[in-house]
C-alpha cells in the first residue's frame, strides 16, 4: 500500500463520518445497555415505590405482584405519624440561616485571601493552605468536642447548635470555590471602581457580589443538599422532638411504625421525591459541586 | 488593591470565618486527639491517662471487629466500585439517545440522604423481608437465602454493595470529566498507526486517566472510612457488635457507653489512617490545581 496518502484519506472519511453522527454515537446495543444499567441503579428507588402502594400484608407475603389496588392508606398513615411540615420547617431554616452567613463570611475571607495585599506572600498562602485543610477532617472527629462546646454554651437543641458546625464545616468548601473562581476572574473591574472612590463595603456589595453570583449559586445549592442529608450532627445535638431535622426524623422510622414497613416505606417516599426533584432542578450546580468539590480539594 | 489593603480592612474580611473555624473545626480536633489521652466518663473532670486508651484498643477484639469489617468494606469498593464506575463512565462517554438523562438518573443516588439509603436497602436486604431473600424462596432457593445483614458474617460485604450503588454514578462522573480531558487526535493518530481499540484503552485510556484514578481511590478510601449511616440503619453494629464499623464503633463507645476518652481514642485512630491517605489526596490535588 502506498502507505501515507491512503491511510490518511482514509482516516479523513472515518472522520468526517464521525463528526456527522456526533462526538462516538453508541450503536443500539450501546443504548440498551445504557438504559438497563440505569434502571438497575434506579431499581431501588422503584422497588420502593412499588411497596408503597401495598398493604403490610402484601409486602410480606407478595412483594412482587403489583398493588391489589392502589391504594393510599400507607401514605395516609405516614402522614398522620409524621409531623412533616415541622421537619421541613426546622431543616429549611437552620438551612436558610445557615447558608447566608456562611456564604457572607466565606466569600469576605476569599476576597481577602484573593485580592488584597498582605504584608508577605507567604502569610497570604498559609491561611488560605489553613482554612482549605478541614477539607481533610471528617465530621465524626468533631462531633463529641461540638456537643461539649454546645452543652457548655447552653445551646443543646437550639437552632444555633447545628448551625454553627454547619457554618464552620463548609468553610474549606467555599474557601476553594470562591478563592479558585475569584483567582481566575480579571480585576479590573474592582480597580477603576476604586480609582472611582468607591468604598470597601459598596464594592463588595455593588461590584464584586454580583460578578460572583454564578458560584454563590454552587456555593448555595450544595450546602443546601448537605444540611439537608445531614445526620451525625443533628442526631448527637438535638434530642428534642420539636427540633427533629429530616434526617433525624427519617432515622426514627423504624421505632416510630414499629413493624408497619408500609408506613415506613411510604414516608421515605414522602422524602425522597422532594430531594428527587431539587436534584432534577439544579443538577448541573450539584454535580459542579460535588465534582469541584473532589477533583480541586 | 493596595489602597483597599489597609491591616484592619483585612482582618476585619478575616476574622469572622477565622473564628468560627478555629473554634468549631480546629478547636475541637485538638480537644479529640486530648480526650483520648484521658479516661473521661462525662462526670468530674477528665483524667490524665497517657496512652493507655491505646494500649487498651490494642486489645480490643471489637475494634479489630470494626477494623476488619471496614476493611471488607474499601475492598470490596475498590474490586467492584473502582472498576464499576470506570465501566459506568465508557459506556455515559458514548452518545445515546437522552444521554443527560440517563447521567443524572446515575447520578441521583449520590444526592440522597444516607439514612434514607439505608432504609431503603432495608427493604432489599433484609433477611426476613427483604427483596432478595423473597425472590431466592419463591424460586426454591431458599438455602441461599443467607442473612445478608444481620447475620455473623456478610454484613460488611452487603455496606460495599451498598456503598458501591450509593457512589458509582459520582465515580463514574470524575471519570467522565478525565474521558473527556484526552485530546481526542491521540486516539486519531494512534488509529492510523493501527492501534486497535483494546490496545487504545491499554496504551491510551487508562494510562491518561492516572490522575483521575488516583482521586477516585482516595474518594473511596476517605468515603469508606466515614461510613455511619447506612451501617447504623442496617443493622447498629449488632449482633453483639460484630458488624460494627470504625466510626459506628466510636460514636457507640462516646454516647452509648459513655466512654467519652476511650471513644475519642478511636476517632482519633480513625482519623490518622484516614489523613495518611488525605495528604497523599492534597499532593495529587496541587498538582491538578498547577495545570
Amino acid at each position: 500500500m502506498n502507505s501515507m496518502s491512503g491511510a490518511t484519506t482514509s482516516s479523513a472519511v472515518k472522520e468526517a463520518k464521525r463528526v456527522k453522527k456526533g462526538r462516538i454515537t453508541g450503536s443500539f446495543g450501546m443504548t440498551v445497555l445504557a438504559y438497563s444499567i440505569t434502571l438497575l441503579i434506579m431499581f431501588p428507588f422503584l422497588w420502593m415505590i412499588l411497596l408503597s402502594f401495598k398493604s403490610n400484608s402484601e409486602i410480606l407475603n407478595n412483594p412482587f405482584s403489583l398493588p391489589e389496588t392502589l391504594s393510599f392508606d400507607n401514605y395516609e398513615r405516614a402522614l398522620a405519624t409524621l409531623n412533616m411540615g415541622l421537619l421541613y420547617t426546622n431543616t429549611f431554616i437552620i438551612a436558610a440561616i445557615t447558608i447566608v452567613i456562611e456564604v457572607l463570611i466565606t466569600f469576605m475571607s476569599s476576597y481577602a485571601l484573593t485580592r488584597m495585599v498582605f504584608r508577605s506572600e507567604r502569610l497570604r498562602q498559609s491561611v488560605t493552605a489553613f482554612l482549605l485543610a478541614g477539607l481533610a477532617i471528617p465530621a465524626f472527629i468533631l462531633l463529641f468536642p461540638v456537643y461539649r462546646l454546645t452543652l457548655s454554651f447552653g445551646l443543646l437543641n437550639t437552632y444555633a447548635s447545628l448551625i454553627i458546625p454547619y457554618i464552620a464545616t463548609s468553610i474549606s468548601f467555599n474557601t476553594l470555590l470562591f478563592t479558585g473562581f475569584l483567582r481566575g476572574f480579571p480585576r479590573e473591574v474592582e480597580e477603576a471602581a476604586i480609582i472611582d472612590g468607591t468604598g470597601l463595603l459598596t464594592l463588595g456589595r455593588s461590584v464584586v457580589f454580583p460578578i460572583i453570583m454564578p458560584v454563590v449559586a454552587t456555593v448555595f445549592i450544595f450546602n443546601m443538599l448537605y444540611i439537608w442529608n445531614e445526620f451525625p450532627f443533628a442526631v448527637t445535638l438535638i434530642s428534642n422532638e420539636t427540633m427533629t431535622t429530616i434526617s433525624l426524623g427519617i432515622s426514627q422510622f423504624k421505632g416510630r411504625f414499629n413493624i408497619d414497613y408500609g408506613g415506613i416505606i411510604a414516608a421515605s417516599t414522602l422524602l425522597i421525591i422532594p430531594q428527587l426533584v431539587f436534584f432534577a432542578v439544579f443538577q448541573r450546580f450539584i454535580i459542579e459541586g460535588m465534582t469541584a468539590g473532589a477533583v480541586k480539594g | 488593591m493596595i489602597w483597599l489593603s489597609k491591616r484592619r480592612y483585612i482582618l476585619f474580611m478575616l476574622i469572622p470565618t477565622l473564628l468560627v473555624y478555629l473554634g468549631y473545626i480546629i478547636m475541637p480536633v485538638l480537644i479529640s486527639f486530648y480526650y483520648s489521652l484521658t479516661e473521661y466518663t462525662g462526670i468530674g473532670a477528665a483524667r490524665f491517662i497517657g496512652l493507655d486508651n491505646f494500649s487498651r484498643l490494642w486489645q480490643d477484639s471489637l475494634f479489630w471487629i470494626s477494623l476488619k469489617n471496614t476493611l471488607i468494606v474499601l475492598a470490596v469498593a475498590l474490586l467492584l466500585l473502582l472498576p464499576g464506575s470506570f465501566l459506568l463512565a465508557l459506556l455515559l462517554n458514548v452518545k445515546v439517545k437522552g444521554g443527560n438523562a440517563v447521567k443524572a438518573l446515575n447520578f441521583a443516588p449520590s444526592i440522597v440522604a444516607p439514612i434514607l439509603v439505608g432504609l431503603i436497602w432495608v427493604f432489599i436486604l433484609d433477611p426476613q423481608m427483604g427483596m432478595i431473600n423473597v425472590i431466592l424462596t419463591k424460586l426454591g432457593l431458599g438455602r441461599f437465602a443467607l442473612s445478608w445483614i444481620g447475620g455473623k458474617t456478610l454484613t460488611p460485604y452487603s455496606i460495599g454493595i451498598v456503598f458501591t450503588w450509593q457512589m458509582i454514578g459520582f465515580l463514574a462522573t470524575i471519570f467522565l470529566a478525565g474521558l473527556k480531558m484526552i485530546p481526542r487526535d491521540v486516539y486519531e493518530s494512534s488509529s492510523i498507526d493501527g492501534a486497535g481499540k483494546l490496545q487504545q484503552m491499554l496504551r491510551i485510556t487508562i494510562p491518561m486517566l492516572n490522575e483521575t484514578v488516583k482521586i477516585n481511590v482516595i474518594l473511596i478510601i476517605t468515603g469508606v472510612f466515614k461510613i455511619f449511616e447506612t451501617v447504623l440503619l442496617l443493622t447498629n453494629g449488632g449482633p453483639n457488635h460484630l458488624s460494627e464499623v470504625m466510626v459506628t464503633y466510636m460514636y457507640n463507645v462516646t454516647f452509648t457507653s459513655g466512654e467519652y476518652g476511650y471513644g475519642m481514642s478511636i476517632a482519633t485512630v480513625t482519623f490518622l489512617l484516614t489523613l495518611i491517605f488525605s495528604l497523599i489526596y492534597m499532593s495529587l490535588s496541587r498538582k491538578s490545581i498547577e495545570e
